[in-house]
């Protein structure tokens, strides 16, 4: 069966507090970067099989609905590719 | 009144857990996560620790446990369930209490004692604490931020699922010590039969430990059995 590699981002909804961006966000700008605002999130790069980009493409769906908190978080399938 | 302490790998106040209820005169038995099966338990106990090394998020991976469908039909039945830190944290990831715990907003580890209101005394878990009491209880968590959606929130408030709130100890005005909305440190269900709270009564159960705040929760919950 063809194999499959997913990037899962995961991140915290608009509008709740990230602190950990916070704090990235003011070591940036302690270091002179002009930023404006960072959110920090989550990547998961999945690999499995599957016999078609459609059927991976429901698997990965699936494991991001999975994973992400739907109550704070919103999840999105950056990429998907098949693997040699 | 048989208690079941579910261990999840990371589960570190398993211990503690067995030791509060057991003061209290119940009787404890841990159960492996992997665990199907609940039969011949009354109540169960999610204890506090970092189960899967608090990995994705504190919780989410230890609420995809096999136990926890268990747990949710425990509830579900309207059986008693108790989660404390860890515990709270996955019984929100698993759905079975609304809402989540973010990272706190002072972006610490935060272990220290604090002033927790008692804002519910008609649940078994309350029924001995007058009302507004304020208890000493520690914390010990990076993920204790009580967060809702605005609707779940005033729904919270509305129907009076708060059983907990952060409150001072000794007249500080900065007493919230992790960000929490609504200064809220642990909610029940529709029903009352489920506690999701981050501060730790079972370690504060004897003088030895540095207070006996806690000990009331569990006391009451052996009334559960008698009354």
């Amino acid at each position: 069966m063809p194999k499959y590699q997913a990037t899962l981002l995961i991140e915290l909804k608009e509008g709740i507090l990230d602190p950990q961006g916070r704090a990235v966000e003011g070591v940036l700008k302690d270091l002179g970067h002009p930023v404006e605002s960072v959110r920090v999130g989550k990547v998961l790069e999945v690999i499995f099989p599957a016999e078609t980009l459609l059927e991976a493409e429901e698997k990965a769906k699936a494991m991001g609905k999975l994973l992400a908190n739907p109550v704070m978080e919103v999840f999105t399938l950056e990429a998907l590719k098949e693997l040699p | 009144m048989r208690w079941a302490i579910v261990r999840f790998p990371g589960s570190n106040c398993d211990e503690d857990a067995r030791f509060a209820l057991e003061k209290a005169g119940l009787k404890a038995e841990y159960v492996w996560h992997t665990e199907t099966s609940l039969k011949g338990f009354d109540g169960v106990f999610l204890p506090g620790g970092f189960s899967y090394g608090d990995y994705l998020r504190a919780g989410a991976l230890a609420a995809k446990s096999p136990v926890m469908e268990e747990v949710r039909r425990f509830a579900r039945e309207g059986r008693l369930v108790i989660g404390v830190c860890n515990g709270f944290q996955v019984l929100t990831e698993a759905g079975i209490l609304p809402g989540a715990l973010l990272a706190n907003l002072n972006l610490h580890f935060t272990c220290k004692e604090v002033g927790v209101r008692v804002e519910r005394t008609d649940l078994p878990f309350t029924r001995l604490y007058p009302r507004g009491q304020v208890l000493r209880l520690p914390i010990a968590h990076a993920e204790g931020r009580y967060y809702a959606d605005a609707e779940t929130l005033a729904r919270l408030e509305g129907e009076g699922l708060v059983v907990f709130r952060y409150a001072p100890l000794r007249g500080e005005a900065d007493y919230n010590p992790n960000g929490s909305l609504h200064d809220i440190a642990g909610i029940t269900n529709e029903k009352g039969n489920v506690l999701g709270m981050m501060p730790h009564p079972e370690r504060a159960v004897d003088e030895v430990l540095g207070g006996t705040d806690g000990l009331p929760l569990f006391l009451g919950l052996l009334e559960e059995v008698t009354a």
